[in-house]
């Protein structure tokens, strides 16, 4: 169906249906993301019980899977913002079609990533005292501690995320509402914050509208740049670095426009969404991943001349390890998946085709979680003192919460797409010819 | 309601209300327990406050003296006793004999198979026994480990009485023993004098750990290290075919082939005698030795032996004997001929001791083992008491002994836990540990230690020495025996056997027998025993009777293994001879070498694992004529290629935590001896295969070598010497990270200011050139510290909780091995890098100058583990397990800690904060910034502090030294501020509280000439390069003044 013959109504009927009728696939997708709990629970229960050794950690490296996957879906939960704020105030035009489920993934992205630092401590049982709040003990926090900015750019991020996200929902949920009846309709209604669609309200709207996004566009860049001085700031070979924060970024952008990629593609062809969601779309995603990942490729150039250049033997040491050392897998991964195999992306054939997009934006973000575990495990593994180097892989404890993350992502996007539009109807209609316009240039002609 | 008042309803209901309260708020996981107060409170206890009993180390035979730290009841700790003129510390053994006290196994009661009975019971079943024995004409035999002291008087009166009595251990002194009856005609064993000798030789002594009298050695072999002392530094050389825990400390290593180290024994003493003109009684001797031979033999160059000889020629030097690597069908041979060396070299009566009376009591050699276990299955022994041995597991794989204890008509076993020996009629009679009864020990005539009971028996057991009594009295002797090993102002008036008669208990026989052997003849016996109690040694320097050479032929030497042949040798770990498989704390302790743990294994050289084409998980499959084993392998280049070095004491079949654990060396064994019945744990034929598997084995230290990273960093042995005396500020070549000027220009080097430390700025020195890599500190911190065993999986992904780490680098090649060891612990930084990453403050700095950690505040993010560069924290996994009964010997003064925090080494501070409240420390609480320290009043002094933390009160070797920092008089001070001190990462600007001292490395022997400008051709100079591409040399001839270099000038500053 091309963009000429659409109309408003068709628009509410095609980005609708999946809210009254989910298909077979979405069933099954909860079926999936089901299994994932049930595996994960069972090992945050043993986890919860017996103590953190039932992972796999292997002193000095005390951190692992767990931070590696947190600082993933944080990098992941860039994307969203960076299309819904970033683009909207320079005015890039194919944003419509995709950032609604953007935003949604980048929400449900910091959710998956906040669980983390919880289960990664070693009494998860107090991780609240993380939180500076008021107590009898007098207990407080230590500010010099990067884990405490991370607490604070992490909760301002989702904070912020999940405000722009639900104002940007006003119009579209008033729209479900009205299409809807009883109980549900109430529920709608009471999330559409009374919009009926008057100049003053859309007046009022866009204004708040731009004000959220001019107020999430510094956090876009803030919250990786402060997750990434959990290392940066650390004296580890291999973390303590000042490219971390720029490097960081690009990673996330990187890896959360792959996301987007490879969430989008199904969710357009499960729900016949091609009218809204075009090739094009996920070409401008693929060229934004070709950019920062040309940085992040540049990035891996510059720690290596930078570990070289500052003759500091463990610095060098680690970075030398990396290639050669027992961790050589993961750096492989990283380059492969990061690097070389995007790469793919500069032949238009490739970025404009199902599979081609699909695939690459999948191994897109193995590259990144492996790029991230490269650089938490490794660097422990083969710190200053060679009497302390060791091995770790990650077992099945730490896998199975792994999959976990997932499951608990994947449940909040089937969630989201049953219960909101997952494309901007107020904003796709926007990119129509208003109804009866198009009837009178149809008739002038 | 009728027949419910108010008062009964208000009863009833707080009855109620407090049971359900109770059951509640009952929280399963804390057992409950009740505190009662005494009703009648003991004399001199004070609860909270420690008791120290001085008693005696029943580890091995050397019988160190021990001091007892008994807390409300229980004994929870042990140290050395500073008064023992020859062992002030305890090697880490001695601090397993703690734990193996509190063992999980130690039976209830005497136990008869599996049945318990009484004591009377069982006494009446030993006395039918021997009289059922006697009537059949049965021997009644005694087998089992060294004793002396009372028990070997009490044995010796029943020797008369008919007892066949065999004293043996597998890694024992039989063979150096033998030796010194056929050199010199004396029964008894040489002290070894290490402290002024120049050069040490050593053919695989294990000198500084399980060998007799190691403690001894140790303190001898790290003064003659040490260059403060003599302003030499001692130069040891080693023979043997792999390098163990003493010998990696040697500066040069000929890897003589084994079985051909008593020719190239013979061939050294050859050597010396000509370089040192020697004309004695044993001249005649020397020209029938074959001095190429034995070098072609050995598989060495002539000439390398000739300048052997030419260092030991030149100054006080010593010849160590063999030890369990190198005894095999020579043992004898081997020890007569390190005897030999020293008469030539005219050490005996100087560096090599006789006349001092030193032996374990009665020794006897494997032939007497094998004679007797022949007798029992000829079914000629009816009694068989087995004490301290487990003969089953220490059998070569060809001796029946199984068989033979089934033929004997009752077997009693002294042990406190059953174990392979333990058959189903075996009659365990549980004696105790040293800490519940009365003992004693003769360590040379002039020196006994006292073995006083520090706490109540844990079970129904009944000592050793008690049960020896109540067999003499059983079985009086017909004639009566002089008193052995009598002092000549103490004349033996009294016999044992009419001293024993006279006493109730062994006690009272202990006291009877030492007024009469020890005591003076004008002392008040009351008093004395007081003061021996005290002090719980006896020691009376003795004139030195001088010997006179007497062998007038040496003895054969065999041809060792063909060409081509593979060899086996046997090596003591932590474990010794096994007797201590089943402490966990024992198993759980890595090996200096390797740092494998609870497990069997084999060390190989690289290129022999080459050529057998073993991967990394292999197992190696060992066979001989007698046995075979599988075990998993270690790749060490300090040892020969061919070689293959495996670790005694573990494949144990009984025991909680030795069942299981790897593979009995002891089976590849036969019952070969050599001339005087040693058996031979060297030198041995075997095959190796490869098979492909999960060997199970890990090392805890992450590689063999540092790097090129100065981690334990060595100086040139003349550059030590030369700056004795701070001609250079310090001599350590270490690596500095490059600081653009204007940032130190600027003073903005550091972010934060220095930490205030008003009164104490504690800190630790350890001086690498003193440290073999024993373990002491380790064990010692986990005894003190409450430190849990963690078990062998947990350990494979090192989950140590031990706070020490003892890394171990192979720094040198070939004949330098230089292995260097490290203890690595909190260095308690002043700029600490994990104190500024906890978010929520669970670490801080105090104003002691430590790194502070309050477990209850702690999250378990682990920030501060990965910020720091030492890898010294330990992160408790689980709740770990102190199973009945070691929680009994839980440290009361400090707690442990649950699943999900971070510990880590507090330099003892519990030690530390008793201490300052013993001197009254007013100066901490009337602090002011600025306000001038008074050192002289209330705070504690040097001598109380220097061994304060249990690492530094454990060290065999004095290489650990505590103290304040900010005491400028103190002794951390002055080897802190020493040429060789250096502070390890210092370039980090972490500021440690804790200083290394730079190893000594005597230069490779062909630049011996050549160190007129400081030229380093050692491996540290050469490592050290390798780094940043500077050529080799270049740190050792312009030494690094730490003034001068902004990073590490400010590290002095503090305080």
């Amino acid at each position: 169906m091309s963009a000429d013959k659409l109309n408003y109504a068709q628009v509410n009927r095609d980005v609708m249906r999946p809210l009254f009728n989910p298909t077979a696939a979405w069933w099954g997708g909860i079926g999936l993301v089901s299994i994932g709990f049930v595996i994960g629970l069972y090992c945050l229960g043993m986890q919860l019980v017996w103590g953190l050794g039932v992972a796999g950690y292997h002193p000095p490296v005390f951190w692992g899977v767990y931070i590696t996957t947190f600082v993933f879906w944080v990098g992941i939960g860039h994307a969203g913002t960076l299309i819904s704020a970033i683009l909207f105030l320079t005015r890039s035009r194919w944003r419509t079609g995709i950032y609604r489920a953007a935003e949604a993934m980048t929400i449900f992205a910091v959710m998956t990533a906040a669980l983390f630092p919880g289960i990664h401590v070693g009494r998860m049982w107090q991780a609240y005292w993380l939180f500076p709040y008021p107590n009898q003990r007098q207990l407080w926090q230590n500010f010099k501690s990067p884990l405490m900015w991370d607490v604070f750019a992490v909760s301002t991020y989702f904070t912020v995320s999940t405000v722009f996200f639900l104002i940007g929902l006003v119009p579209d949920i008033a729209a479900v509402r009205d299409n809807t009846r009883g109980l549900t309709k109430k529920l709608y209604g009471a999330m559409s914050l009374g919009w009926r669609g008057t100049d003053r309200q859309w007046r009022h709207y866009m204004a708040a509208y731009g004000f959220f996004a001019a107020l999430a566009t510094p956090l876009v860049l803030s919250v990786h740049s402060v997750v990434s001085w959990d290392f940066a700031m650390a004296d580890t070979p291999g973390w303590h670095s000042t490219l971390f924060p720029p490097y960081f970024v690009a990673g996330a952008i990187f890896s959360g426009c792959a996301m987007v990629i490879t969430l989008m593609l199904p969710l357009t062809k499960l729900f016949k969404l091609e009218a809204y969601i075009h090739t094009w779309h996920f070409e401008h995603l693929a060229k934004l991943c070709m950019f920062t990942g040309g940085i992040l490729t540049f990035a891996y150039g510059t720690e290596y001349f930078v570990a070289w250049y500052s003759d500091n033997m463990y610095e060098w040491g680690i970075f030398v390890d990396r290639v050669v050392g027992k961790y050589w897998w993961v750096f492989a991964m990283m380059v492969a998946c990061n690097c070389v195999i995007p790469l793919l992306w500069w032949f238009k054939k490739v970025r404009t085709s199902f599979v081609g997009l699909f695939v690459v934006s999948i191994i897109i973000n193995i590259g990144m979680w492996f790029e991230r575990f490269n650089i938490i495990a490794s660097s422990l593994a083969h710190s200053f003192d060679p009497g302390s180097w060791v091995y770790y892989t990650p077992n099945h404890i730490e896998i199975g919460i792994l999959i976990f993350s997932f499951a608990w992502f994947f449940l909040w996007f089937l969630l989201f797409v049953k219960i909101m539009p997952s494309v901007a109807i107020a904003e796709v209609k926007e990119t129509l010819r208003p109804p009866l316009r198009h009837d009178e240039e149809a008739a002038a002609k | 309601m009728q027949g419910l008042n108010r008062r009964d309803f208000l009863k009833v209901g707080a009855v109620a209300t407090t049971a359900t309260a109770a059951a509640c708020t009952y929280d399963y996981k804390v057992p409950q327990e009740h505190v009662l107060p005494y009703v009648v409170n003991p004399e001199n206890v004070q609860p909270g406050l420690a008791s120290y009993y001085a008693t005696a180390c029943h580890g091995c035979a050397s019988a160190c003296g021990v001091v007892a730290r008994n807390k409300d009841g229980r004994v929870v700790g042990v140290e050395g006793n500073p008064d023992h003129p020859l062992a002030a510390s305890l090697c880490a053994r001695g601090h397993f004999d703690l734990y193996a006290a509190y063992s999980p196994d130690r039976v209830a009661g005497p136990t008869d198979g599996r049945t318990a009975l009484s004591w009377a019971d069982a006494d009446k079943k030993v006395a039918d026994a021997v009289a059922a024995a006697r009537a059949a004409g049965k021997a009644v035999a005694w087998l089992g480990a060294y004793r002396s002291g009372t028990v070997d008087a009490l044995l010796g009166e029943l020797v008369a009485g008919g007892l066949r009595r065999v004293h043996w251990e597998p890694m024992g002194v039989d063979a150096l023993l033998a030796a010194a009856r056929q050199a010199y005609g004396v029964d008894e064993l040489p002290v070894y004098e290490l402290g002024g000798a120049h050069t040490i030789v050593t053919f695989g002594h294990d000198f500084l750990n399980t060998a007799f009298g190691a403690m001894a050695m140790a303190r001898g072999w790290a003064q003659a290290k040490d260059p403060a002392r003599g302003e030499f530094v001692a130069r040891m050389v080693s023979f043997e075919a792999r390098l163990g825990s003493s010998s990696s400390q040697a500066d040069h290593w000929f890897a003589a082939a084994p079985g051909s180290e008593a020719r190239v024994a013979f061939a050294l003493a050859r050597l010396c005698a000509e370089a040192k003109g020697y004309t004695g009684p044993a001249a005649a001797l020397l020209g029938a030795v074959d001095v190429a031979g034995a070098a072609a033999a050995a598989g060495l160059d002539e000439a390398r032996l000739k300048q052997v000889a030419g260092w030991l020629a030149a100054g006080p030097s010593v010849v160590l004997p063999g030890g369990p690597s190198t005894e095999g069908a020579d043992a004898t041979a081997l020890a007569v001929a390190t005897l030999l060396c020293n008469e030539v070299l005219g050490n005996v009566g100087h560096s090599v001791v006789f006349g001092r009376g030193a032996r374990p009591g009665q020794v006897n050699s494997y032939a007497d083992v094998k004679a007797l276990v022949d007798d029992a299955a000829a079914g000629k022994v009816g009694v068989l008491i087995l004490d301290g041995l487990d003969l089953v597991h220490l059998a070569p794989g060809d001796l029946a002994v199984a068989d033979a204890l089934g033929k004997c008509d009752l077997v009693v076993q002294l042990a406190n836990e059953p174990n392979d020996s333990s058959g189903d009629k075996t009659l365990l009679l549980p004696v105790g540990s040293g800490f519940e009864h009365w003992s004693d020990a003769r360590v040379e005539a002039g020196v006994a230690v006292l073995g006083q009971p520090a706490m109540i028996p844990l079970k129904d057991s009944r000592g050793l020495g008690d049960f020896v009594l109540g067999l003499v009295k059983s079985n009086p002797a017909p004639a009566p025996a002089a008193v052995e090993g009598a002092v000549p102002d103490a004349a033996p008036v009294v016999t044992t056997a009419s001293l024993a008669a006279a006493a109730a208990t062994f006690g009272d026989l202990v006291k009877a027998r030492w007024a009469a052997v020890y005591k003076p003849a004008d002392a008040d016996l009351a008093t004395w025993w007081v003061e021996v109690q005290a002090k719980g040694v006896f020691a009376v320097s003795l004139p030195v009777a001088s010997v006179v050479w007497q062998a007038a032929t040496l003895p054969e030497v065999g041809a060792g293994l063909a060409a081509g042949e593979k060899a086996l040798v046997l090596f003591a770990g932590h474990l010794h001879d096994g007797r201590w498989a089943n402490v966990p704390w024992a198993q759980e302790l890595p090996d200096p070498i390797s740092t494998y743990f609870w497990n069997t294994w084999v060390e190989v050289n690289p290129k022999t694992a080459e050529s057998l084409g073993l991967a990394e998980k292999d197992l190696v499959k060992l066979t001989t004529d007698t046995g075979t084993v599988e075990v998993g392998w270690f790749g060490s280049p300090a040892v020969r290629e061919g070689t293959f070095a495996l670790v005694a004491g573990n494949g144990k079949q009984v025991g909680k935590y030795a069942k299981g654990r790897g593979a009995n060396a002891m089976k590849l064994l036969a019952s070969s001896t050599d001339a005087s019945g040693s058996l031979a744990t060297g030198g041995l034929k075997v095959v190796a295969t490869r098979v492909s598997g999960n060997s199970g084995v890990h090392a805890l230290c992450g590689n063999l070598d540092q790097d090129g990273r100065p981690i334990a960093v060595a100086v040139n042995v003349d550059d030590a010497v030369k700056n004795l005396h701070g001609e250079a500020a310090s001599i350590v070549p270490l690596h500095h990270i490059p600081i653009d000027e204007r940032v130190t220009a600027a003073g903005s080097v550091d972010m934060f200011p220095e930490p205030q430390h008003p009164t104490y700025r504690f800190a630790l020195t350890i001086d690498n050139n003193a440290c073999n890599g024993c373990g002491a500190c380790q064990i010692a911190c986990a005894m003190e510290n409450n430190t849990p065993f963690v078990g062998p999986d947990q350990l494979q992904k090192g989950r140590t909780m031990v706070w020490i780490r003892m890394d171990r680098f192979f720094e040198g090649e070939g004949e330098n091995p230089d292995i260097r060891y490290l203890p690595a612990l909190c260095q308690q930084c002043s700029h600490a890098p994990c104190e500024g990453v906890c978010p929520v403050l669970a670490t801080y700095h105090n104003l002691d100058g430590l790194n502070a950690m309050i477990y209850n505040r702690c999250v378990g993010t682990r920030y501060c583990a990965n910020n720091c560069p030492y890898a010294a924290r330990r992160f408790n996994y689980h709740t770990w397990q102190w199973p009945e009964s070691y929680h009994l010997m839980l440290n009361p003064d400090l707690s442990t800690r649950e699943m999900g925090v971070m510990e880590k080494c507090t330099f003892c501070v519990q030690r530390t904060r008793a201490a300052k409240d013993l001197y009254r420390d007013v100066a901490f609480g009337e602090r002011e910034p600025g306000r001038p320290v008074n050192m002289s009043q209330n705070t504690v002094p040097d001598e109380a502090l220097r061994k304060l933390t249990a690492c530094a009160a454990a060290c065999p070797t004095d290489a650990i030294t505590f103290g304040n920092w900010n005491d400028e008089k103190s002794t951390v001070r002055a080897i802190g501020e020493s040429p060789r001190a250096y502070t390890l990462l210092g370039e980090l600007n972490t500021k440690p509280g804790v200083r290394y001292v730079a190893r000594i490395n005597h230069n490779a022997p062909a630049n011996a000439g050549h160190h007129g400008g400081g030229h380093h051709e050692a491996p540290a100079g050469g490592h050290d390069a390798g780094g940043h591409g500077a050529p080799a040399g270049d740190h050792g001839t312009h030494p690094a003044a730490p003034a001068a270099e902004p990073a590490h000038g400010a590290e002095h500053k503090e305080g």
